[in-house]
Formats: structure tokens, sequence, C-alpha cells
């Protein structure tokens, strides 16, 4: 229902759906990630309120230590959650091309 | 000047004859008065016994005497006889003694007793130098005709020419309108025997609309309510004009007739058939779908003479199956055996869609014709809608597709629907973050089968976690499970979670998430139920005392929040009520 690795270009790809059961998988990985990363979420379905956490737990310890999360690819229906939610005012989001 | 130059000039007497008969033939507007007119005229100016007009029949090549005083009707082809040669070279030709001329027939004489001697046969053309026809005079009072009546004659001949061309297009004229009027008044009665309403059949949904092309096309269709079920006809005869309107009406009264007297479907196809066939000119012949629908049994059965694509749309695959006529068409010859008939099983959601050729070969200005690929793709884009609205979706895919290009045949589209199914759906599931996947698994499931736009499950499946995980989280007092009921509404549905044996907690009193706060201030609580409120159209919750329940129920439809407009407003809202905080 949801994976999530590093792409071919270095960023991580997410696909599937982000659920409150699927969260700990994703919060697993995303605290392995330093840096800048790019979270590519052309591949992603669905997010809940849940996995908005997941992503702004990481996005404030990545901050902290100067790094950021990014978030590509992202299609219309996310972007509302994004937009309603307030997360495009503390993530680049870049619209699915 | 010469001799002949002389002759050709007109003396100011003649010129007072033939203006005096010319006068006389303004007035008429039929062709027989004017004809006789244009005879009197001659005579007179002539001083002939008596006169006839051969009018020119340019389809045929042939000239007619449609009036000549004691003559009866007849006609020459151009280039036969005095007339014919005449017609042909559009000359003069002055017979002084007719017996001795071998392009005289005297078989006119004989016919009506009458001894012709002498004859001016003259060409009528109009000013366009179109020939009209050819007027002939006979027996010149007291001698035979000469130079100068053949310029009289000549003179008085265009004259003639002009008035009997100027009748004819009047006629010609009015015939159009006669015409025009007839094909009306068939257009009309075509009209009043398509169904006044749509039969209402519970658990169906059933429309049928015919869209006259200029002239009158040969469509009709039948939906009714009869004893052997929902009888279904879409037809279609050969031809335009007034003959296939009636030849239409005249089948689709037969087929109530058959029915209305017992018939069952081979009977009244095959009976129906063999009448037309008896009745109809050879050269005729309708194109028809004939069904009944037993509606309770959701079987369509039936007959096609010749009426193709018939499709049946099957819901549960989103595929439009294609069917083949069993027959030829109705009335092309008498039915000796017949096929069985073709039964559908109507599926919840399932459609027939019936559409005349005039959908199906409709072409643009480039002459691409509309074709069954589109007719598909807009049924399956459009199947969850009423079938009124699919039927507007078609008729419009069709206009916007011809870009301007006239419809040229009549447009007649039936379509049958079976309701989608029971609109209602419900589950209980364990009180765990494992459920998850079996509510979203429930949740496609239900949108499949009750035909839900698909659009809003994203929200409805974020909504029903969000609810569904705070009561994991916060009613920890209660083992029971959770029920989720389902209903589809419009547009949509309406989802219900029922939490037991718990303490109460109004959702919709939660305050709203500070989406502004610093990212350090931020905490993911709370965004649930803010996402909620901006992305159903609404939501309410109830506690019952007696029995510890909280129900909350939520409606999300295509017509509420919607993904872009939404946004902008729902963030606009949120940072309004932010900046009074």
């Amino acid at each position: 229902m949801l994976a999530i690795d590093f792409g071919p270009g270095g960023g991580v790809v997410i696909t599937g759906r982000l659920d409150a059961a699927q969260c700990p998988t994703a919060q697993a990985f995303l605290d392995g990630v330093q840096g800048t990363v790019t979270l590519d979420c052309s591949g992603l379905e669905y997010i809940s309120s849940a996995g908005l956490g997941v992503l702004l737990k990481t996005q404030k310890r990545l901050l902290a230590a100067g790094g950021k999360l990014r978030l590509a690819g992202v299609n219309s229906h996310l972007r509302d959650i994004f937009v309603y939610s307030g997360f495009d005012q503390i993530f680049e989001i870049e619209p699915a091309r | 000047m010469d001799e002949r130059a002389e002759q050709r000039q007109l003396s100011a007497q003649d010129m007072k004859a033939i203006l005096g008969v010319t006068s006389a033939l303004a007035a008429p507007f039929d062709l027989m008065t004017m004809l006789a007119e244009v005879v009197n005229a001659a005579k007179q100016v002539l001083k002939a016994d008596r006169g006839s007009v051969w009018l020119y029949d340019a389809p045929a090549d042939e000239l007619v005497l449609e009036v000549a005083t004691g003559i009866r009707p007849v006609r020459v082809r151009a280039g036969a006889g005095l007339v014919g040669t005449c017609a042909r070279d559009r000359k003069i030709i002055n017979v002084p003694d007719c017996y001795a001329d071998p392009r005289f027939d005297p078989g006119v004489d004989k016919a009506s007793g009458y001894r012709t001697r002498c004859m001016l046969t003259l060409p009528l053309v109009d000013h366009k130098d179109v020939l009209v026809g050819v007027m002939q005079v006979l027996n010149k009072a007291g001698g035979v005709f000469d130079a100068e009546d053949e310029v009289l004659a000549t003179a008085l001949a265009a004259q003639c020419a002009v008035a009997l061309q100027r009748v004819r297009m009047t006629e010609a004229l009015i015939e159009g309108e006669r015409l025009r009027q007839e094909l009306e008044m068939a257009r009309v009665v075509q009209m009043s025997t398509l169904p006044a309403a749509m039969p209402s059949l519970p658990g169906y949904d059933v429309y049928g609309t015919f869209q006259p092309a200029e002239l009158t096309g040969g469509d009709t269709f039948d939906l009714a309510l009869l004893d052997q079920g929902l009888l279904t006809v879409l037809a279609d005869a050969t031809g335009h004009g007034i003959a296939p309107a009636l030849s239409v009406t005249n089948m689709q009264a037969m087929l109530r007739m058959a029915f209305r007297l017992g018939a069952d479907l081979e009977t009244a196809f095959t009976q129906v058939n063999n009448q037309l066939a008896a009745t109809l000119p050879g050269d005729r012949f309708i194109t028809a779908f004939v069904g009944l629908l037993d509606a309770s049994a959701h079987r369509m059965r039936f007959h096609s003479g010749g009426q193709g694509p018939i499709f049946h749309f099957k819901a549960a695959t989103g595929t439009c199956v294609p069917y083949k006529p069993t027959s030829f068409p109705l009335g092309a010859m008498p039915l000796s055996s017949l096929r069985p008939a073709v039964t559908l099983d109507m599926e919840p959601g399932d459609i027939l869609v019936l559409l005349s050729d005039g959908i199906y070969e409709y072409h643009d200005a480039g002459k691409e014709q509309f074709g069954e690929e589109r007719v598909q793709e807009i049924v399956r884009a459009h199947h969850r809608k009423s079938m009124a609205e699919l039927s507007t979706a078609l008729l419009e895919s069709v206009h916007a597709f011809a870009k301007g290009a006239p419809q040229e045949d009549d447009i007649t589209l039936v379509l049958v629907k079976r309701d989608a199914g029971a609109a209602t759906a419900h589950r209980m599931f364990r009180r765990s973050f494992d459920s998850i996947q079996d509510i979203f698994a429930f949740t496609a499931e239900v949108f499949a089968r009750m035909q839900i736009d698909p659009a809003v499950l994203p929200t409805v499946d974020l909504t029903v976690e969000e609810l569904f995980t705070n009561m994991v989280k916060y009613s920890t007092m209660s083992d029971a499970a959770v029920r989720i009921d389902m209903t589809r509404v419009a547009g949509g549905v309406e989802v219900t979670l029922t939490d037991y044996d718990v303490e109460p907690f109004d959702i919709t009193r939660a305050p709203d998430a500070n989406i502004h706060l610093p990212i350090e201030q931020r905490k993911p609580g709370g965004l649930g139920l803010h996402l909620i409120r901006r992305l159903v159209d609404s939501v309410e919750y109830e506690y019952s005392k007696e029995s510890r329940q909280s129900r909350t129920t939520f409606r999300k439809t295509v017509a509420g929040p919607s993904a872009r407009a939404g946004a902008a407003s729902g963030a606009a809202k949120t940072r309004g009520e932010d900046a009074r905080d």
C-alpha cells in the first residue's frame, strides 16, 4: 500500500497511500534522511493528517540542521490538503508536471 | 434600306395590335388561363383560325401540348416533326401548304376532323434566352402567312414567352410552398405519435428524444408500458420526405396495436414486417429495434430488423457491448422464419443505448463521421448521470463535433438504464489502526457498486480515516466496533460513523488549527478536523445519552467545496479567522 525509498536522482520517492496505519513505515524511513531532500509525491495517491504529521516532524528536524524537505510532483488533490493545512507556508511545493 | 430590312419594320398598326394583346398577358396567374390568352393574342394579331402552344419540358427534352382548341394533349420529342424541329433549331417555320410538307403529321387533323391548310410555327424564347415552348397558328383568314406575318409573330412570341415563363415560375413557387406545408403536416403527424411523457418505471430511468432534420426524415421511437413489459422501439425509414415519415408512423401504430391485442415479441415483429412487406413500395423499408423489457426479471428481449449498432453498457466493467440486428429491415420481404430474440440481462447501472444513424453518421465539414467510438466514450463518461443528462451530453458532443455543419438526418435517442442498485451499505470495523485498510477496501467497493463519482473518494477516505482514528485514539473507554454507514446521494455520498459506549465529543465544536504559526510551534494535532471542515459539504454530530452513542455524519458531493476554488476560499477564510485571534 505504501512504498518509500531513494529514487534514481537521489531524492526520495513515495508511492501509494500514506494513511495512519502506514505512518510508522514512512516515519522510520524519513528519520534517516539528511540535508535538503526532495520528496517525489507524483505517485502518492492519498495522505491524511497522520501523514502530514510525518512530513511536519521531518521538516522540523531537517530545518534545525540547516536542511529542508521539498515536495515535488504534487497533484491538485494533495495540493488542496497542503493549502488547507497551511503546509504551503512551510514547504516548498512543486506541482505535478 | 433593302427590302428585307423594310419588311422587319413593324407598322404602327401592328404595334398597336401587339400592345393590345400583350396588356392582356399581364393579368393571368395560372398557366391554363395564360395559355388561352397567348393563343387568343396570336389568333387576333395574325388573323389565324386556330392556335396552340406547346410547352417545353426541359428535363424530358419534350414538348407538351397543354391547351389547344379542340385538340387533346400530346407529347412530342424535340427534333421530331414541325414543332420538334422548331424547338431544336429555335427558328420560325412557315409552311404554306401543310399536306405538301413531309414534317407535317396529318394524324392530328384526322383525330380532330379539322383541316389544316397553312401553318406558322415559332419558338417561344424568353428574355434570358430560355426556350419556353413553341407556338403554332393555323389557317390565316383569306390566305397564307407571309413575311410580314413572320415579323409580327416573332415580336409577339417574345412577349408571350416572357409572360408564360413568369406564370410557370410563379406556379413552381406556389407548388414549392404547398409541398413545404405538406411536409410540415407530415412532421406534425410524425411528432404526435411520439410519447408525450417518459413512462415511469420503478428501478429504471427511461429516456427518448427525437430531433428532426430540416427535411422530413423517417425516424421514430416508442417507450410505453404495456402488459408485456416496457415496449422499446427505435426505427428509421429509408429516404426523406413525406413517405418515410408516414411509413414509420404507420409501423409504430401497428406495433402498438399488435401488442395491445396480446401479441408476443416474435408475433408482433413478424406480423408487422409481413404487413409492411405487403404494403410498402418495393424500394422502401424500415430499420427497427423492437424490444420488451421485463422490469422484474431485468431482462430486455429484442428483435432488430437492420437497426444497429445496439449497445449494452455494462456498469460492472464500464464497457459497451455491441449487438447486431437479428433480422433484415422491416418490410423488405416477408419473414418465413425468425432467429431467436436476443436477451440482455440488465444489471444494476446497465444502460441500453439505441441511437439512429443520424448520430453515428453526423459528419463535420471535413466529412468525418461522429462514429461509434465517440458515442461509447460519452456513455462511459456520463453513465452515472440521469438518462436525460446523458442524452444532452450526446447531443452537445455531436454539435460540438460538427462545428456548425448542418444536421442532414433525423436524430433519435432511446436510453434505458437500470438504477445503480441499493443506495445504502454498512459494515462494522474493529477499533484499531489495523482496520484502516479494511475501511478503504469497503469505501472503494461501495463506490464501485453504487457508482458514486470516484472524484469524491479521496476526500471521503480522508474524512473517514480522521474520524475513525479519533475514535481509536480518544474513545479508549470502549471496546465496541465502529459502524460505518454509506448512502448514495445525488452527486456523492453521505457517511455516518457510529461510536458505541463512549463519552460525548462534538467534533464540530473542536477549534481550527492555527496554520499560520511558525513551524517550530506547529503540531500535527487538530489538523484532521481542520481539514474535514474545509473538504466536505457538511458535517454533523449527534450524541445519545441513553445508548451512549456518538454519531458523526458527513456529506461529500461533486457540487460541494471543489478542489481549486475551495482551496483558495478555504485558505482565505482561515486567514481571516486567525487575524481576529
